[in-house]
């Protein structure tokens, strides 16, 4: 497929639905509460009475303006509601209350950082406050509608079509995640549907302006599972362009048990959504002195958070990047280097040893079996030279496996580092009767045989014995 | 007047299954009120004609605080059936 690859380019939009964390719903008073029991949170609004009226949530207007704010966007200071017709059972109204003409701002962007190390910035088309849906539990005797969600406020961010391959789809989604998270905004936890994700994907060979017929995968809920479902996706459109069978305009979603993406719907044409403006609602206004208001308790983002570890942690530029690219990461750094005192040996063993295995064992930090005081202790520990940054290694594997502290691990395998200078210089003695040969080349003057020595000692230790004793002691015995 | 076409679109998007009598009913009657709509915009609206404006106010927003609605019953009891505290309806058919 590679060589294809070359052939044709991609071409990817994203549209995000974020649940705004409010503590009501967003024309009605009922809680925004996940997991509650069924139709406990509904009330005349939300279940759609005839004669009920909407009432607009302030702070979750507060919210998608801050993420407005943080997305770079122009605010409209008078946007409108609209209602989007269509009928699902879900929808007890008929309609969903949603923005369209004017939606309360656009012509946004997102800067994220590709794992080549270059930054690329996307543009954001808008972004609109809109309802939540019920949630219809299919029964084998028919449908069970629950409507604790119905009215649940939500932004729905939509991408400019600038990303051209899953990567860079990847890192828009992390990075607004992680925009996000920081505002809160919106909590980003994706099992619980509070941050959705839909694709539009289509290909065209490279050179052509023109975009190819776009199919629209719906409903992934996993980082992984988008950048999977979007090289499935374009490798068959090109299969599909390469064979001339036409693409259809489909809906299509991830099936990760078999690992490719699957038809949810033929999309013949646009939907007839007949959105008109709600009626029931005035326009939405935001004054520049409510804006301003809002930018005075924004909480901190990203980019000032890299800043800050620069400052305060005296981290490279890139190491604050790479430590800031999410919320959970931050804190979990921060919280390291509150126990070890030490904000560059956290910074390494965070960027590199955790990072890394996370990685490998496709986690993200929450997933992480090693918490932030466990890695903080075992930094105190090499500070302390009770064990060395090697043996720290075998004894972080350890923790990484099982989540145990290191202070356990080092007692229970016998690690701690020899500091003992009769330990070490027993050692060494033997080190010495061992190599007559090397002992008189190095009083001869070959001292770079200091370094077999010390290495030899290191072995006899089983690398326990702390290196910079060794290397002193050594010498002493040697001259 | 409507098509019969128009008719029959609107009535799939309300899914609404109409008889051909209906049908052409409802080109009649959804026609009038589509030339009622056209009457109106021909009305002079602008100030000084005598026709009142009413300037739309801004948005009243809400608090955000829970209130709990205390009769759940009633808007449950509206529903045809009902199982373990859901709305119970016919299975959900894809038909787009
Ligand atoms: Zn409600």
């Amino acid at each position: 497929m590679s060589d294809l690859r070359e052939k044709y380019e991609a071409v990817i939009g994203l549209e995000v639905h974020a649940q705004l964390l409010t503590k009501s719903k967003m024309f009605c008073a009922c809680a925004n509460q996940y997991g509650a029991e069924i139709n406990t949170n509904i009330c005349p609004v939300c279940t759609g009475q005839p004669g009920a009226l909407p009432t607009v949530n302030q702070r979750a207007v507060e919210l998608g303006i801050r993420a407005a704010i943080a997305l770079d966007c122009q605010i409209r200071s008078e946007s409108i509601f609209a209602r989007k017709n269509y009928f699902y059972p879900d929808l007890p109204k008929g309609y969903q209350i949603s923005q369209y003409e004017k939606p309360y701002c656009e012509h946004g962007k997102i800067t994220v950082r590709l794992k080549s190390g270059e930054e690329k910035t996307f543009g954001i088309t808008r972004i609109h406050f809109e309802e939540d849906a019920g949630k219809n539990v299919h029964a084998s005797h028919g449908t069970v509608v629950n409507l604790n969600r119905a009215g649940v406020p939500l932004i729905e961010i939509v991408s400019e079509p600038d990303m051209r391959n899953s990567h860079e789809a990847g890192q828009y989604l992390r990075a607004l995640h992680s925009i996000l998270r920081y505002g809160d905004i919106c909590d980003g936890n994706m099992e619980q549907g509070n941050f959705r994700c839909d694709a539009n994907i289509s290909v065209r060979k490279r050179g052509e302006t023109k975009f190819g017929t776009k199919v629209e995968l719906k409903n992934i809920n996993s980082f992984r599972f988008v950048e999977k479902a979007i090289d499935y996706e374009i490798d068959r459109q090109i299969d599909m362009v390469e064979k001339n069978e036409p693409i259809r305009q489909q809906t299509r979603t991830w099936n990760s048990a078999k690992n490719i993406t699957e038809l949810m719907r033929e999309k013949e044409s646009a939907h007839d959504y007949r959105y008109f403006p709600e009626p029931d609602l005035s326009p939405l206004v935001i004054s520049s002195a409510w804006l301003e208001d809002i930018k005075k308790v924004m909480p901190e983002m990203p980019v000032q958070v890299r800043e800050r570890f620069q400052k305060e942690y005296g981290l490279s530029d890139y190491d604050a990047g790479v430590l800031t690219a999410s919320k959970d990461l931050a804190l979990y750094y921060q919280e390291a280097v509150k126990v070890s005192n030490n904000s560059k040996a956290s910074a390494n063993w965070v960027a590199n040893e955790l990072l890394g295995r996370l990685n490998a064992a496709g986690k993200e930090i929450d997933q992480s079996p090693v918490k932030s005081d466990q890695l903080g202790d075992l930094i105190i520990r090499i500070d302390k030279s009770e064990i060395s940054g090697k043996i720290a290694k075998t004894v972080f594997e350890e923790m990484f496996a099982t989540g145990r502290n290191p202070g356990d691990i080092i007692k229970e395998k016998g690690l701690v580092q020899i500091s003992d200078t009769g330990a070490i210089e027993a050692a060494i003695d033997k080190v010495i009767a061992a190599n007559p040969t090397q002992v008189a080349d190095y009083k001869a003057g070959k001292v770079k045989l200091l370094a077999f020595f010390v290495g030899q000692v290191m072995k006899e230790t089983k690398g326990q014995a702390n290196p910079g004793m060794v290397n002193e002691l050594v010498k002493k015995k040697l001259d | 007047m409507l098509t019969k076409e128009e008719v029959l679109k609107i009535a799939r998007l309300a899914r609404l299954e109409l008889t051909d009598d209906e049908v052409s009913f409802y080109q009649n009657r959804l026609g009038r009120v589509l030339d009622y709509m056209t009457e109106l915009k021909g009305i002079e609206t602008r100030e000084g004609t005598g026709v009142r404006h009413v300037p739309l106010d801004s948005e009243k927003f809400r608090n955000d605080e829970v209130v709990t609605f205390p009769d759940k019953e009633a808007l449950l009891q509206n529903a045809p059936a009902l199982e373990e505290g859901g709305f119970l309806l016919p299975a959900i058919m894809e038909t787009e």
